[in-house]
């Protein structure tokens, strides 16, 4: 992320602020062994309406890597795609980018 | 298990069960089941359903678990509401899947069953329920 220099003087007093964006949060579905490939496809679509292509490709990711990042950016709403795959049954967690 | 689809798309866009006894009691007793671990700390698979959302943190948002929680209760009450329903809509038939699909995972977790060695030499009793549960899963999930 790029940091925006802020430069304000206060009497004599240079004073210079970085302003600093917080890293992305990243939703990671993890892979199991029961899941049917067709019942992940489904719930990604529904979900993050992504195409087919991209809920497949994520699915395959999931199953051959153990894990796939789904989702990536603010907490708040990384939090709510993450209850939301919880609640459909897929084990998810979120994570702060590196 | 019958043969042919046990869920079929119609042209009204409803979704039409074609599950047999068995089937239906299955499904009763899963959606029983999520509504029961979801009220109850104790139940077998409460601890399944309340996985971390940030592994970071000793505790989740407690507005995040609050909203998992009650989705979660919300689709297995759907389900069991309309577990004898020949015809769902579309919003009864994501409470099914979703809770079929939360008793999978929660019925994996609870017996170890994490990878496919394990799924492979679990006994058969849990094998077959698995099956029965992937199999309405899989052709639920064709409906979407």
């Amino acid at each position: 992320m790029k940091s925006q220099p802020v430069t304000t003087t206060e009497g004599d007093v240079l004073v210079e602020e970085a302003v600093r964006t917080q890293k992305p949060w990243n939703v990671i579905v993890w892979n199991d062994p029961v899941t049917p490939m067709t019942v992940v496809v489904v719930i990604f679509k529904r979900i993050f309406g992504y195409s087919n292509n991209k809920c497949t490709q994520l699915m395959l990711a999931v199953h051959h890597e153990g894990r796939a990042l789904v989702w990536s950016g603010g907490r708040e709403r990384a939090e709510a795609y993450c209850v939301k795959l919880q609640v459909s049954g897929l084990q998810s967690t979120i994570e702060q980018d590196n | 298990m019958p043969g042919g689809k046990l869920f079929v798309r119609r042209r009204d866009g409803r979704i039409e069960v074609r599950i047999n006894d068995y089937g239906r009691t299955l499904v009763r007793g899963a959606f029983a089941n999520v509504l029961a671990a979801e009220r109850d700390p104790d139940h077998e698979w409460h601890l399944a359903l309340s996985g971390p959302i940030d592994p970071s943190l000793d505790r989740d948002d407690p507005l995040s678990m609050l909203a998992r929680e009650k989705d979660t209760s919300t689709n297995a009450e759907l389900a069991g509401l309309s577990v004898d329903e020949q015809f769902l809509n579309d919003t009864e038939a994501w409470a099914w899947l979703t809770t079929l699909q939360v008793t999978l995972r929660s019925v994996a977790q609870t017996k170890g069953l994490l990878t496919d060695e394990q799924l492979a030499a679990s006994d058969e009793e849990v094998l077959t329920y698995v099956r029965s549960l992937q199999q309405f899963l899989f052709q639920l999930a064709d409906c979407f």
